[in-house]
């Protein structure tokens, strides 16, 4: 299909364009005043504007084709999908609260406040640097996935929509940083939530209203589309209780890790962004209901378009139901205002990205490892040039790209599997250390590829489902870092001690806290309990960095 | 009982106010999601878990909030000293401040 654009299509696109573009210029002298400003906002933002960040930021021109997809293929059941990001409900209250006490600028630098030595440091520069590059990817796929859009509305090469939307968004990014992107994205998030709502609305109604759906279903055979709990047995079909189970399970109790998902890193900066923990932790439990919800509102839209268009067979083809729904059946004058919305929905995405991979090139790699010294200006100034070059290597990403979804479970997958535990037990833990974490990323990166991708290939075993490659994932590289980690030395106490007293993380951190009694860095029942020492000697309380 | 005031190692703790925090917040999801998707469908499942839902979301930040403030409130004595100790180690330097 090709979509024809009237004079006021084109002014709706062209009014918002300006309107992402004043978040720039608007936030500019805020974003250069330092570091912290261009990559958190000066850590000052009440609970609302991360949360609509988190929103907008997940809510990306994939998520409407990969959500129909597995809606569209599953019926309502498929909605267990989009609970990956379900960790946030348990996070809000555990391990966004730990994080946000360690004021940590990113999950890599997270790394040497809870770890030490060179095993800290190892972990440090292996995550910012791949977070550099997975932002990258993450760019290059949304970005392909606009192309793809507007090859399917304009006729248009789909370089054109990969490019020249990320340009226009990269100047607000790069002229105000991540207060040019929260802001933008708290537009970014009304307009898209209000549209998402109007064009579902709309082909929810075309589609007979929720009694027509119904009643169309029946017709068909198919009622059974509109039960979430429509399973095909506890193991076999194509949709078990066993992976409901693995599903909730990952997703759920992942909230007491960090980085179990790799929605994670993303959530890191709205973290820390936030004024304090209590707005940290609303930010993130209201942003991601906002999206579950908006989940809902997409599940019920794609129902109508499988009554409306039950017969198509070709993925990529029913992946664009959403869309389609806006287009064939949106009057004219208001397609251009769905358009504007898919780009709110796109540049807030980008936004987000651009400004996070510039904060592991500039917090992690250079201030750490380059130039320690660097003044404020400096580091804003590596902090654009960050931005162009991941700019510039997510085109070359999303050009090489086809395939966006398996690219994605793949994705999701290496960061899922093997090393969700260990990210919990890093979190849960005192006596995981660095080398166990470590060898977890390193087992896990090989047996990701091997068990999704070589050995089915190589027809040496057979193509599994994906909750049982989580599971075998986990096992095999739990045989890996437990070893290591029980035969290499913990951290060394008064480094733990420090961080429990800061972080006071949850779980099985006895033998430290008893050591923070015993120094009287914590009181019991509003004392210090008989015997402790009084917190008076700096080299037991705040030990020197080695 | 939801209970209003916190001392500040009182709210350090790990109490059970969180620990209901934990347990209805995943249900919270399940049920909203779930729910709003059925109400749409006007089916009266997806009432009862929406209406559920929003209870329980309800019932869960009057348990948990009294306690978030508590924490934040303490929290931002020190967050200023926890800062200069990072920004030091961002930098190599040695940290040797006593806490605030």
């Amino acid at each position: 299909m090709t979509v024809t654009f009237t004079f006021l299509d084109w002014l709706w696109v062209a009014l918002f364009l300006i309107l992402m573009l004043g978040s720039g210029i608007l936030f500019y002298r805020l974003g250069k005043r330092s570091e912290s400003d261009f990559f958190l906002a000066g850590r000052d933002l009440p609970w609302w504007l991360p949360a609509s960040s988190v929103y907008a930021t997940h809510t990306a021109t994939d998520t409407p084709m990969w959500i129909t997809g597995v809606i569209y293929k599953n019926g309502m059941a498929g909605i267990w999908y989009t609970f990956f990001c379900g960790w946030a409900a348990i996070s809000a209250f555990v391990s966004t609260r730990i994080f946000r006490r360690s004021l940590a600028y990113t999950q890599a630098e997270w790394n040497v406040v809870r770890f030490t030595g060179l095993g800290s440091e190892l972990l440090r520069g292996w995550m910012a640097g791949w977070q550099f590059f997975m932002n990258m990817f993450v760019l290059g796929w949304v970005g392909i996935a606009m192309g793809r859009i507007c090859e399917y509305l304009f006729a248009w090469p789909t370089w054109i929509g990969l490019i020249v939307f990320s340009l226009v968004c990269a100047v607000y990014v790069l002229a105000a940083g991540y207060w040019g992107v929260v802001m933008a994205d708290f537009q970014q998030g009304v307009i898209a939530f209000l549209v998402i709502i109007i064009v579902s609305a709309w082909g929810i109604h075309t589609a007979g209203g929720p009694t027509g759906i119904i009643e169309k279903l029946d017709v068909m055979g198919q009622l059974d589309r509109i039960n979430p709990f429509a399973f095909t047995g506890w193991w076999s079909g194509d949709f078990p209780i066993a992976w409901f189970i693995t599903m909730m399970l990952i997703a759920f109790l992942g909230g007491f890790g960090m980085g179990t998902t790799i929605d994670w890193y993303v959530e890191a900066q709205r973290i820390q962004s936030a004024k304090t923990v209590r707005d940290a932790s609303y930010s993130i439990w209201w942003g991601t209901i906002l999206g579950l919800i908006r989940n809902s509102v997409w599940a019920v839209a794609i129902l109508a378009f499988f009554v409306l268009f039950p017969n198509i067979t070709e993925q990529s083809e029913y992946e664009m139901g959403w869309f389609r729904l806006g287009f064939d059946y949106l009057p004219a004058g208001m397609l251009g205002f769905f358009f504007a919305a898919i780009l709110a929905i796109h540049l807030s995405t980008i936004s987000s990205h651009l400004n996070l991979g510039a904060l592991y090139a500039t917090r992690d790699l250079y201030q750490h490892y380059v130039n320690p010294q660097a003044s404020q200006k400096r580091l804003v100034q590596v902090g654009r040039i960050s931005t162009a070059i991941l700019l510039l290597g997510s085109f070359f990403y999303g050009l090489i790209m086809e395939d966006i979804t398996s690219w994605l479970i793949f994705a999701l997958w290496i960061m899922a599997a093997g090393i969700w535990l260990p990210n919990i037990l890093q979190v849960v833990w005192w006596r995981f250390n660095a080398w166990g974490y470590l060898s977890s990323w390193i087992a896990n990166l090989g047996f990701s590829w091997l068990v999704v991708w070589i050995l089915p290939e190589l027809n040496l075993i057979p193509n599994l489902l994906d909750y049982q490659q989580f599971w075998i994932l986990m096992i095999l590289g739990a045989l890996v870092y437990f070893p290591v980690t029980l035969l290499t030395k913990s951290e060394s106490m008064d480094h733990l001690v420090h961080y429990y007293v800061m972080s006071r993380p949850i779980g099985w951190w006895g033998p430290v806290r008893e050591e923070a009694i015993r120094r009287g860095l914590i009181l019991v029942n509003g004392d210090l309990v008989a015997g402790a020492e009084q917190a008076s000697r700096p080299s037991d309380t705040f030990p020197t960095v080695e | 009982m939801i209970r209003k005031t916190w001392s500040a190692h009182e709210a350090d703790e790990w109490t059970k106010e969180d620990w209901i925090a934990i347990v209805l917040s995943p249900l919270c999801y399940v049920l909203i999601t779930i729910g709003a998707a059925l109400t749409i469908l006007l089916q009266v499942s997806g009432y009862i878990m929406l209406i559920l839902g929003i209870g329980l979301t309800i019932y869960m930040h009057l348990v948990i909030d009294p306690k978030l403030k508590a924490i934040s409130n303490e929290y931002e004595k020190k967050q200023q000293t926890y800062l200069e100790e990072l920004e030091a180690k961002v930098r190599w330097k040695p940290i040797n401040q006593k806490p605030s």
